[in-house]
């Protein structure tokens, strides 16, 4: 089989893992070597869905031996498979990493035979990457579930960053969907990783050239959607995680249908797009803002606003913290009110050292003031008056009500709702209602929903 | 702000070059003016101001950059980063604030609230921008020993992808080429130099263009159809880009 068409293979096998990302770690380049890395991550390419591609995503073989029935590779499909050999991966690395196309590898596989033959032969590519071509660049390695400490104390070695998929976000899905995966094969590496990178990154500090275990952390991906789980679990489960095992990164994915089986949500359903937002957006309001998961979700209401997104929702149902003084507040406190993210916060609080910030002031330091302008105060005055109903109409997300086209054809000019659309919308869409009413009418209902509840 | 400084009716005229427009602070503070405008050479349409020479001179040119330094990195950075900006009123901008950093000390840096701190402060933001954006997007071909690029800049970021390229290839000899301001950055045994270069004809060896389809195949077969999100596509990879990048190149069927 020729190179190119195994890449094609393995590429499109690789595409449903979210992570690309190539952040977490500093390192300059060095004369004999090639490539560096930059703690803040860079991309290099945008696909037409919107997502980065950073890495060279592959997986090192897609000739699986498992029988997972989410997933597009398993066994009882029907699909062309390809492994690589371990130098031609590393030379297809190194050919695009110089022309810079890439950032690194991420390679992951499907199991080959055994889970620790599989890893070995991962191993084997990474390590002619790192000791023969000199390679410096970024490298994400998932493990195998079920693979030997040991050969994740290899793979750590030579990895950036690692991770283990959790796959579905709780064990009763994770059994009925995944019967040939465990919980605890999939939580044990990842309590490994975990007190390695911690160990290494102790001995580091102490000797410079102690060897660095997985220095960008580890991250993991579940899948959203092909199982029953409220966003109140999920975003529990995810503070956990962060908590427990030091994870850099949570990614979710939304669930595509591609097989039908009866266990699984039927092929025609739409994957959870927006859902898959929110979540993001609570998942950032963890880590960057200081939010917890309680703070979130409550059992009465376990679900997100399709139509607010978390922190507009957060802020809604506690009028009694705002509003906020600009020139006093705490930088936390200036952290809550919606539109005003870690950036705008920072510059805020280093202007106000120099200065006065009134409304005109805060414009020029670029803070997007549509949904804050409700929630601050300058020197003790509110910068607008406005009714309920105009308050509702900015805090409402408008990706929710998104209409476009959707060129999915050469002739194909017509209005569709964008696939982050709110579900309602598509359902109205579905009944043979015009795209551009169908949102407007979703709108008017969440708008005079949200002005209730104000 | 009030300036100790009269707003005259004169227009400086100076080479272009960063030490011609050091000497116009010179020139500006010494006769406690602001002048209507600063002009390089290339803008020359007969106006109502009078305008006046300003000869480049080294000595000056260092008082005022030891002064720069002075005020501490990041008013240094940010005259010398807003320097390249292709804002045809660049160097007024920079001039303002340049006398309020000298008028207040270094912290009016983070003075962004004010408007002539705000508005060094957009142009510094967007030379970073576009820099960071083509440090992601360039696209090199190997033509023999050299790895070779063309970019299309709005601003002249040269000097801000070299620290970040030599870095990363260290024993690889490039050349990047700016062709909306022919110039070229050329790097050849570890030595780094800019020259005037009229074109760059990209390669056509069979192998490049090997490399290229199999970059073009990744890309396609990374596409999820079920996410189709051009809009985000064109968020982070605006347009102008595409140019310079093989893979947004449509598509032969």
């Amino acid at each position: 089989m020729e190179l190119a068409d195994k890449l094609e293979i393995l590429a499109d096998s690789a595409k449903y893992d979210v992570a690309c990302t190539s952040s977490g770690v500093d390192r300059p380049g060095q004369p004999g070597s090639l490539g560096c890395c930059k703690n803040a991550g860079i991309c290099h390419a945008f696909t037409p869905d919107g997502r980065c591609i950073s890495l060279l995503k592959v997986l090192y073989s897609n000739a699986c031996c498992y029988d997972c029935s989410y997933c597009v590779n398993r066994k009882s499909n029907d699909v062309p498979r390809a492994t690589f050999e371990p130098r031609e991966l590393a030379e297809l690395t190194i050919g695009f990493y110089r022309r810079n196309y890439i950032e690194g590898l991420f390679l992951s596989s499907a199991v080959l035979g055994t889970p620790d033959h599989t890893m070995e032969r991962m191993i084997e590519a990474l390590r002619i990457l790192r000791r023969e071509y000199h390679f410096r660049g970024y490298i994400h390695a998932k493990t195998i579930p079920g693979a030997s400490p040991e050969l994740v104390q290899q793979l750590g070695l030579l990895a950036d960053r690692l991770s283990v998929n959790i796959e579905l976000p709780s064990e009763a899905s994770l059994s009925l969907l995944a019967p040939d995966k465990k919980r605890s094969a999939i939580l044990k590496p990842m309590g490994q990783i975990a007190v390695q990178s911690a160990r290494s990154r102790e001995e580091v500090a102490f000797y410079r050239h102690a060897p660095a275990f997985a220095p960008a952390g580890q991250s993991t991906q579940m899948i959203i959607g092909a199982s029953p789980e409220t966003d109140l679990h999920i975003m529990n489960l995810t503070e956990a995680l962060y908590k427990k095992y030091a994870l850099k990164r949570v990614f979710y994915s939304a669930y595509l249908p591609m097989n039908s089986d009866a266990r699984l949500p039927s092929p025609a359903t739409r994957p959870p797009l927006l859902r898959e937002h929110r979540l993001y957006q609570a998942d950032w309001l963890l880590r960057y803002y200081h939010f917890s998961a309680s703070e979130l979700l409550t059992e009465s209401q376990p679900n997100f606003d399709p139509y607010l997104d978390p922190k507009a929702t957060w802020a809604v149902r506690h009028p009694e913290f705002f509003p906020v003084e600009v020139n006093t507040a705490p930088k936390q406190d200036l952290l809550r009110v919606p539109g005003i993210g870690p950036k705008s916060a920072r510059r805020i609080v280093s202007a106000r050292r120099q200065q006065h910030l009134g409304m005109e002031e805060l414009k020029r330091i670029g803070v997007v003031l549509k949904r804050a302008q409700f929630f601050i105060t300058c020197e003790g005055r509110a910068p607008v008056r406005a009714t309920r109903r105009e308050m509702a109409a900015a805090l409402l997300d408008p990706k929710a009500f998104g209409i476009g086209v959707q060129q999915l054809s050469l002739d194909d000019f017509a209005l569709q709702p964008l696939p982050a659309a709110a579900p309602a919308v598509h359902e109205l869409v579905d009944c043979g209602m015009d795209p551009c009413q169908a949102a407007r009418e979703v709108r008017q209902e969440a708008l005079q929903c949200l002005t209730r509840q104000m | 702000m009030p300036y100790t400084a009269d707003v005259t009716d004169q227009v400086y005229r100076y080479d272009g070059s960063f030490q011609g427009f050091l000497c116009c602070i010179f020139e500006s503070f010494s006769r406690r003016e602001i002048p209507a405008g600063i002009w390089p050479p290339e803008r020359g349409q007969i106006t109502f101001y009078g305008s006046r020479d300003i000869a480049t001179d080294p000595v000056q040119a260092r008082r005022v950059a030891a002064g720069l330094r002075r005020l501490g990195t990041e008013v240094r950075e940010r005259v010398v980063r807003g320097f390249l900006s292709c804002n045809p009123e660049k160097e007024m901008i920079l001039l303002r604030f340049v006398r309020l950093c000298f008028n207040l000390g270094p912290g009016a840096a983070r003075m962004t609230g004010d408007p002539d701190v705000c508005a060094a402060f957009d142009l510094e933001r967007s030379v970073n921008n576009e820099a960071a954006k083509y440090i992601e997007f360039i696209r090199f071909e190997q033509r023999g020993t050299l790895l070779g690029a063309q970019i299309h800049p709005q601003n002249s970021i040269l000097p801000l992808l070299r620290s970040h390229f030599c870095s990363r290839l260290p024993d690889e000899d490039f050349l990047i080429y700016d062709a909306t301001h022919g110039v070229a950055m050329l790097r050849q045994k570890g030595q780094v130099r800019y020259l005037a270069m009229e074109r760059y004809d990209a390669g056509s060896g069979q192998e490049e263009l090997n490399w290229q389809e199999l970059w073009k195949r990744f890309f396609d077969a990374l596409t999820i159809e079920e996410r189709r999100n051009e809009q985000g596509q064109r968020n982070h990879a605006p347009k102008r880009y595409w140019q310079d990048m093989c893979e947004m190149y449509p598509r032969e069927f």
